[in-house]
């Protein structure tokens, strides 16, 4: 059966889905994982799970964020006077956010 | 998906596995795939005698990671080429041992002396190295992932290639003349690894068109040339005169086709020639030799189906 298995690089990161590997059980798959996608690159941890376990829905399926003008969500609507230093941070995520939006919408 | 949709959204890394792709395209894919899952295969076979050979231990150690690397590449393009859903990776192994799978022309000659190494190590995973980055923009995801790690592991290979090819070239008188001897023997072989001109190469057409490669033969063999050639110079390689290769005012470079033996290639893409069978006879053996480990594996699997077992209490 096929696993997937995913990378954290070091300590803190997400966990990132690097590729799958053959193997008739979660330990073997944990060692071929370790073998294939842990030794050269920078590994802290790896998960493996069935592929076939695996849950997906995507662009296709859905509409990420709904279909409607949600400006009113955005802290960039709301620019009174200099923010505070972490609401200033939370708006400049939401900005490279929208920006991304608008990208995928192109 | 059709095929005129197919080509219209070829792109990098446009279609995965989720995408319903009509068969021309995953076949296409397979077939490429495959021929670059089994040469990675056949190239670590080549070089594994290698370990044994080597002068010392850094270099024992280097060949030692190479070829545990090529083995592992085979194992993610196998992956990157079974999610196509045309063979599965025991297909495509029991292919390659019984003679049907194809694979990289310079596999297919023996490799008896240290003063080669470089040959396979520096110039022809040079010329691999070369044409896998442009693998990175490949529509199928799956590939161009794969090429992603096969190219993080690949510099190292050919910088260590290129460290024995500076270390014999600056040895012995003797050192100097047997390596000049094996690039001669190389060279014309090396040349061939990007195949027949564009005008007679059958599959680039189709697999360009719906964004499998996105270079040609010739853009391939011309960027190889200008980076590789200088460097032969600079390490006192004498370059060979056949094949006769012209620079032209462009800075691209033409190689006259003639002088290369293009019936022996052909023979080796038929798996027939003297060192095909010995190649292909040699991997078979060690596939044999450890079928009771894959054969307790699936059995194990079928009998787990898949689940961790508990530890007795």
């Amino acid at each position: 059966m096929i696993w997937e298995v995913f990378r954290q690089e070091q300590a803190g990161d997400y966990h990132t889905h690097c590729g799958n590997v053959h193997a008739p059980d979660r330990e073997m798959a944990l060692l071929f994982a370790e073998i294939q996608h842990g030794r050269r690159k920078p590994t802290n941890s790896l998960w493996v799970a069935p592929q076939e376990e695996i849950g997906e829905v995507d662009t296709e399926d859905a509409e990420f964020g709904g279909t409607t003008d949600k400006s009113y969500r955005w802290a960039q609507t709301y620019s009174f006077e200099a923010a505070a230093e972490e609401v200033a941070e939370s708006e400049n995520e939401q900005v490279q956010a929208e920006a991304e939006r608008q990208r995928g919408d192109d | 998906m059709d095929i005129e949709e197919v080509k219209q959204r070829a792109g990098p890394r446009e279609f995965s596995p989720k995408d319903d792709l009509p068969e021309k395209y995953r076949k296409a894919a397979t077939r490429m795939i495959q021929f670059h899952a089994n040469s990675e295969i056949m190239g670590a076979y080549l070089e594994r005698p290698f370990i044994r050979e080597a002068p010392s231990l850094d270099r024992k150690l280097a060949f030692s990671a190479k070829v545990q690397d090529e083995i592992g590449h085979g194992q993610l393009l196998y992956r990157a080429a079974e999610s196509l859903g045309i063979k599965d990776r025991e297909q495509m192994l029991d292919e390659l041992a019984n003679g049907e799978g194809k694979f990289l022309n310079c596999f297919h000659y023996p490799m008896d002396s240290w003063v080669e190494t470089p040959m396979i190590a520096f110039f022809v995973d040079g010329a691999a190295m070369r044409r896998q980055a442009t693998l990175k923009q490949s529509s199928w995801e799956p590939y161009a992932h794969a090429m992603d790690k096969v190219c993080f592991e690949e510099g190292f290979h050919v910088k260590h290639g290129e460290a024995i090819l500076y270390e014999l070239m600056t040895g012995s008188k003797s050192e100097q003349e047997r390596t000049q001897a094996a690039f001669e023997k190389w060279w014309p072989r090396i040349i061939q690894f990007f195949g027949p001109t564009d005008d007679k190469s059958t599959h680039h057409d189709f697999s360009a068109d719906v964004g499998l490669k996105t270079m040609t033969n010739d853009e391939l063999r011309n960027a190889f040339l200008n980076a590789y050639i200088p460097k032969a110079e600079k390490y006192g390689l004498e370059i060979p005169d056949t094949p006769r290769i012209r620079e032209n005012d462009d800075g691209t470079y033409e190689v006259e086709e003639d002088d290369l033996d293009w019936d022996e290639f052909f023979t080796i893409a038929k798996n027939d020639a003297p060192g095909s069978h010995e190649q292909i006879g040699k991997r078979n053996r060690t596939q044999e030799a450890v079928e009771w480990v894959r054969n307790s594996m699936d059995g194990w699997e079928s009998k787990s189906a898949g689940k961790t077992p508990q530890a007795a209490d």
